[in-house]
């Protein structure tokens, strides 16, 4: 079982890293979409016993953002029709060199840190602070405003990853609750690219400067 | 009628004042005299014995019940906010009128019966909170009286600076009461003398107070605000305002347990308010900043009485630290008399010439006579000679400083320096006065404003002459007023309760009246002879050039170039001087300035520091959404790291 999660979340972090290197914006969506139906299935992994509820939030943890929210994203990318290209304020090869620092600085920190005994063995520590790490460097690194979304959907993988850990106390309902909140956002997001783009021309969150004060 | 009453009576009037101010001008003058006579009938009444007033409202403000109180000590300055704003009120009438400035006038007004009303709600607050609160819509109406002539660059950044300093030290008193409320568990002030843990608070009142109260190195916003004031509002920001910064350390030095080494520091810092008081105000070439210098030596006077007050009091209540105590009581009396005056003569004297640089005076006491000879009393009694008041307040401390000095050993090594520092303070004053009197009233006109100057009315001449005949009552009467004395000092320190006064003040009230009839004697003479025998006006001996002119007179500058050059050190003057060349020199010219040394040379760069950082972090707020992220990461990376080896 734990193999089977260890596998799944090492491939989670190689699409990190492939969503660092790809310079498409439609491929980086893909990434994410991607990332986030792998981490759907994983409830199903750890738990023994399937009950109803991890399989409702399972599928609809997949359905959400392996589906729903990446077709909300390329609607938007159609109908703003924007430049595809990805134009990055970090190059593509520092960012590649950054996230793989960062995933080894998360598998040092996670062995630093006082862990139960059961989740020593499981990557999940270290997948989710590495998840955590490239989505912000994503949000700091990429300018358009979709490719940001992308960001805050790989930190909140990393997020999702580490709420895994305490899936025998907390229930997934409040998973399922995030899950909604998140998509809500990229909904409304969405919508907000379609109007800047109708309103300023440009996407580029570098020219939104006007609002700093 | 009873003490509520009066103050009922007296806060209503005073409102009714700031409201009607700016339309109502005679009704602004009758009712805020009324209010100011309230407050004087009960300051006196408390004074002369009467019960502590102690009132409880269930009005609640801020969560806090109010507390007024007035006892002896918030009387003592009570009585010198009303007969200031009372004063004041009635030269503001002529100095500032309506027809001349139309502008301001109104707001003048108003803001004077505010500023009143909340100095005295000041003195009066026995709740922290409370006592905040009318601390800062003190240090605000002052601000709004200090840019009245808001037009003039100079006034507003006068204005900003005493606004930014004042702050500063708001600042350490809302430090010292919300720390005094955490450890006492409730915002009401009161005697706290058994409270050992709460002695460290003081260093926090000291500084938050020593702002206000213009000590040496704090009082970097008082010659600027004080000079270019109008000439009532730097009497009573002089005369009274900074007094308030005084009653704080008063009435909390003798509310609260102090700290081992108050007494030592306060001294010394006297020490040095005292002497570099006095070497800048010697310096000054503007008449206004020059009085205001004096302010910041007058203030160390006191603060070496209440040094030595303190010392006393901690080494067995002696005798020579009431002494010591009740000068610097007297001296917070007589300096907020005899400052108002002068700056009441100052202001009459820019009144008419239109300028406050004394190198543009000269010869006003043939036009001015009223003003120069009340000018010249306030200088006497500043100076602290006798037969005036000042004379007998520093005497006091002198008294003080000499027991203590022969009494204590330990005490001595620092009673004597400060003694001697007392010793040069009185010199430098006495010369920094000799200079205004001399260079504003005598010699010859320097400039035509100078030569056509003109005697102020009776508005402006009647406040002078009362607060001249209060100095005069405090000089000749020290022994009846050392009751009033008494009640403030044994309401400071309870083991000084009762006792009679010192016996050499009595004595000192006979020889101050035997050389004040001596004095008026000469005068009669004098003037009987000048009367019968007329006046033989001859020129002064001009080392035989053959058309000598008003320049050719000692300027202000030349007449305190020995001593400013005995502070250079401190003082830093800066001279630029341009020698006559060739023997027909075309121009030739000597200017010299003195900075303000503390402000420019150590405040200034430490701002301009801040400067520089702020505006390298204020480049950073772009508005890029993903340099705020960055900045994000870099903080709990930072803050990770500290929990990380902060842990190691």
């Amino acid at each position: 079982m734990n193999d089977l999660l260890n596998l799944l979340i090492g491939l989670a972090m190689g699409l990190n890293l492939v969503a660092l290197g790809t310079s498409r914006l439609p491929s980086l969506i893909r990434v994410a979409a991607l990332q986030g139906m792998m981490l759907g299935i994983m409830p199903l992994v750890i738990e023994h016993e399937w009950r109803v509820m991890v399989l409702v939030i399972a599928v609809a943890t997949v359905i959400m953002k392996g589906i729903v929210i990446p077709a909300l994203l390329h609607r938007a990318m159609r109908t703003a029709n924007i430049d595809r290209d990805l134009n990055p304020l970090i190059g593509f090869l520092p960012s590649l060199l950054l996230g793989a620092a960062g995933m080894i600085g998360a598998v040092v920190l996670a062995s630093w840190l006082p862990l139960l005994p059961e989740h020593r063995e499981s990557l999940l520590v270290a997948g989710s602070l590495a998840s955590v790490f490239t989505g912000l460097l994503l949000l700091i690194g990429r300018s358009k405003a979709i490719s940001q979304v992308c960001g805050y959907l790989i930190l909140e993988n990393g997020i999702y990853l580490f709420g895994l850990l305490l899936i025998h106390s907390t229930p997934l309902l409040v998973e399922g609750g995030i899950l909604l909140d998140l998509t809500v956002a990229v909904f409304v997001t969405g919508i907000i690219v379609d109007r800047i783009q109708r309103a300023f021309d440009s996407l580029d969150t570098r020219r939104l400067t006007v609002l700093r004060e | 009628m009873t003490m509520d009453g009066l103050m009922v009576f007296a806060v209503l009037v005073l409102v009714a004042a700031a409201l009607s101010g700016a339309w109502l001008p005679r009704w602004w003058l009758a009712l805020t005299l009324a209010g100011t006579a309230a407050l004087l009938g009960a300051a006196f009444w408390t004074l002369g014995g009467g019960a502590e007033w102690d009132w409880r409202s269930g009005f609640a403000l801020g969560g806090e019940r109010l507390h007024l109180r007035l006892d002896a000590i918030s009387a003592w300055f009570l009585a010198l906010v009303a007969v200031v704003g009372g004063a004041g009120a009635v030269y503001a009438r002529e100095y500032w009128p309506d027809r001349e400035r139309p502008e301001s006038a109104g707001r003048g007004r108003g803001w004077w019966s505010t500023i009143v009303l909340c100095m005295g709600l000041v003195l009066l607050c026995a709740n922290g909170l409370h006592f905040l609160m009318a601390w800062e819509a003190f240090a605000l109406s002052a601000y709004f009286l200090i840019t009245l002539e808001r037009e003039r660059s100079q006034t507003r950044a006068a204005g900003w600076l005493y606004l930014a300093a004042s702050h500063a030290g708001t600042l350490g008193l809302f430090a010292f009461f919300s720390l005094l409320a955490a450890r006492t568990g409730s915002w009401e002030l009161g005697p706290m003398r058994d409270h050992p843990e709460l002695a460290p608070l003081f260093w926090v009142a000291l500084f938050g107070f020593g702002v206000k109260a213009g000590m040496f190195p704090l009082h970097i916003w008082l010659p600027s605000a004080h000079a270019n004031a109008p000439s009532h509002v730097s009497a009573i920001m002089s005369g009274v305002a900074i007094k308030m910064g005084l009653y704080g350390l008063i009435r909390f030095s003798g509310w609260l347990p102090v700290p081992a080494g108050a007494g030592w520091v306060v001294l010394t810092l006297g020490a040095v308010s005292a002497v570099l008081g006095g070497a800048f105000a010697l310096a000054q070439n503007d008449l206004k900043r020059l009085l205001a210098y004096c302010s910041v030596e007058n203030m160390g006077v006191t603060l070496i009485g209440l040094g030595v007050g303190l010392l006393g009091a901690a080494n067995g209540d002696t005798a020579w630290g009431r002494v010591a105590m009740a000068g610097a009581l007297l001296h917070v009396w007589n300096h907020g008399l005899f400052k108002s005056l002068l700056f009441f003569g100052a202001g009459s004297v820019l009144h008419t010439t239109g300028t406050r640089e004394m190198s543009r005076m000269g010869g006003l006491w043939r036009t001015m006579p009223w003003t120069a000879g009340l000018f010249a009393f306030g200088s006497v009694a500043i100076s602290a000679l006798p037969p005036l008041n000042g004379f007998v307040s520093e005497w006091l401390i002198y008294l003080g400083l000499f027991d203590a000095a022969a009494s204590h050993a330990q005490v001595a090594a620092v009673i004597v320096p400060a003694t001697i520092a007392l010793g040069v303070t009185g010199a430098l004053a006495l010369a920094a006065f000799a200079k205004a009197a001399a260079v504003v009233f005598l010699g010859a006109s320097r400039t035509q404003a100078a030569e056509h100057a003109h005697e102020c009315g009776w508005w402006m001449r009647g406040p002078m002459l009362g607060l001249a005949a209060a100095c005069t009552f405090i000089a000749l009467g020290s022994v009846a007023v050392w009751p009033a004395i008494q009640q403030p000092l044994g309401a400071w320190n309870p083991a000084w309760r009762g006792g009679e006064a010192p016996a050499p003040l009595a004595m000192l009230g006979a020889v101050q009246a035997a050389l004040a009839a001596l004095v008026a004697g000469a005068v009669v003479v004098l003037w009987s002879r000048a009367r019968t025998n007329g006046v033989r006006r001859a020129m002064t001996w001009d080392c035989g050039y053959a058309a000598p002119t008003a320049r050719m007179q000692y300027t202000g500058g030349s007449f305190s170039a020995l001593a400013v050059g005995w502070f250079a050190w401190v003082l830093q003057p800066q001279r630029q001087l341009r020698w006559p060349r060739g023997p027909f020199p075309r121009r030739a010219d000597h200017v010299e300035r003195i900075p303000e040394t503390v402000l420019e040379r150590v405040i200034g760069p430490v701002s301009d520091v801040v400067m520089v950082a702020s505006s390298w972090v204020r480049q950073r707020q772009q508005g890029h959404l993903p340099d705020y992220i960055l900045y994000l990461v870099a903080g709990l990376a930072a803050m990770g790291a500290l929990v990380v080896f902060g842990n190691m």
